[in-house]
């Protein structure tokens, strides 16, 4: 027989759910317009607004759980921790937007060298992928493969301090291509960061250690 | 600091195997709650600290509880000294057909512990303890009766605290009280846990959340898991812990 507090943790993990998708989306937009210098500002606003305002709806249904259930043990731990990743989606959708803004006022990373081009599709990829595993954690509760993010986050961050170091190294490299490629590989590494903290949420949940995996 | 040792204890009534090898260790100025479902034996775990227990028919005790390390089922113990030491309230508020003062004041005539002056002073003391000494002050001559369910329940505290005990049981206090009557007798749990070692038994898992700063779950009449109130409300260790406080039975 199902509790009456199962009904509300649905509704949060279906929130979470969507907004899984929608970042990743969000990302996967931004990252695009970058590299393909498509103009989706709008758009990519939109998604990041809809992302803030489901993360606020999490919040509240949230606290309207605590409220009503006092819930404790794995139902507390999953409450405390989809709001916690609730924040971390709406931050996916806020750093999509920033990499969309420095897209719009620098124009992007497109005149940058063939070398910050790749680089940055690379760390791209990793990023997504890294995204890709921390909403699968979530679908399934699966603490094994978010320890998995450990090894990606370690990738992306030497992507991230290898890019720095080769930019500086470089004296060919404009000053606006260094601007908006080093934003953009920040916000990159920024994601990511929030991707590892979702899979450390998902194992808190799944088994009440708290690990870091950064 | 440890107060309470209770050693591989078992408890029948009659043929009735109600406590199992129970080892547990309560620790000094702090609130302990017991908690389990009805019939897991959380009361006579309770009743086994004050020996209460023998007051039924049928019933026999194995194994130790030690009380400052000394046990209390040794043959030497006093039982009304011991009873006097850790003191009792119980679910329903029982005052007893007397006045205010009376009430409270019972226990050290008994006891001998004081008269005149001396008493008043004790009741006094009691009673402010107690959080009822502002409600009652100017009718202390009136019956036990007249006060309300929280009020009576609070009486009955300084029943208990009068005769200056070590060890406060509670048996499920507010089990009959409102929810306002149900906040004034927790929020005065966590002031005696100042002075006193407090040990509740509530069926209410919430309210073992709000008061205690350790828990201990019986289930059929064995301790499945004691720890710190945080981490077993947040993280039980034990997969019967977590079906019980998320609410799968009880």
């Amino acid at each position: 027989m199902s509790r009456i507090i199962d009904t509300g943790l649905e509704e949060l993990s279906a929130t979470l759910h969507k907004m899984g998708e929608l970042a990743y989306h969000t990302v996967l937009a931004a990252i695009t317009e970058c590299i393909e210098n498509r103009q989706a500002y709008g758009e990519i606003r939109e998604m990041s607004d809809a992302l803030l305002s489901m993360a606020d709806h999490v919040e509240d249904k949230a606290f309207e759980l605590i409220a009503r259930f006092q819930p404790v043990a794995s139902d507390l731990r999953t409450i405390k921790s989809y709001m916690k990743i609730a924040y971390d989606f709406a931050r996916f959708g806020r750093y999509a937007l920033d990499m969309s803004y420095t897209n719009q006022k620098l124009g992007g990373i497109r005149n940058c060298g063939g070398w910050i081009i790749s680089h940055i599709k690379e760390m791209s990829e990793k990023t997504l992928e890294i995204i890709d595993l921390s909403i699968t954690s979530l679908r399934s509760h699966n603490a094994q493969l978010a320890e998995k993010a450990a090894q990606t986050e370690k990738e992306i961050d030497k992507m991230y301090f290898d890019f720095l170091e080769k930019l500086t190294e470089k004296a060919d490299v404009t000053t606006k291509c260094t601007v908006s490629s080093v934003l953009v590989v920040r916000y990159l590494e920024r994601i990511a960061d929030h991707a590892t903290y979702i899979c450390e949420a998902i194992i808190y949940i799944a088994t009440g250690r708290k690990v870091v995996l950064r | 600091m440890a107060k309470v040792d209770i050693r591989k204890l078992n408890v029948w009534f009659k043929e009735n195997h109600v406590l199992k090898d129970v080892t547990l260790t309560i620790k000094e100025n702090a609130v302990t709650a017991i908690m389990g479902p009805s019939g897991c034996g959380k009361s006579t775990l309770l009743r086994a600290i004050n020996r209460m227990n023998e007051t039924i028919d049928g019933c026999r005790t194995t194994g130790e509880i030690y009380i400052d390390g000394q046990n209390i089922y040794d043959g030497s113990i006093d039982v009304y000294e011991l009873r006097r030491r850790v003191g009792m309230v119980f679910q329903k508020p029982n005052p007893l057909p007397k006045s205010i003062f009376e009430n409270v004041a019972f226990g050290l005539k008994i006891h001998k512990m004081a008269d005149g002056q001396k008493l008043a002073e004790f009741v006094e003391k009691s009673l402010k303890e107690a959080a009822l000494w502002e409600e009652v002050k100017d009718r202390l001559n009136e019956s036990a009766f007249s006060l309300s369910g929280g009020q009576q329940q609070r009486l009955c505290i300084a029943r208990a605290l009068a005769v200056n005990p070590e060890i406060i049981l509670l048996d499920e206090p507010c089990s009959a009280l409102d929810p306002i009557a149900t906040q004034k007798i927790e929020t005065l749990i966590r002031e005696l846990a100042e002075k006193y070692t407090v040990i509740i038994v509530t069926h209410n898992v919430q309210q073992a959340a709000r008061v205690s700063d350790y828990v201990a779950f019986l289930y059929l009449g064995k301790l499945i898991e004691y720890g710190p109130t945080k981490r077993v409300f947040e993280n039980p260790e034990n997969e019967l812990t977590e079906r019980y406080l998320t609410g799968e039975f009880g």
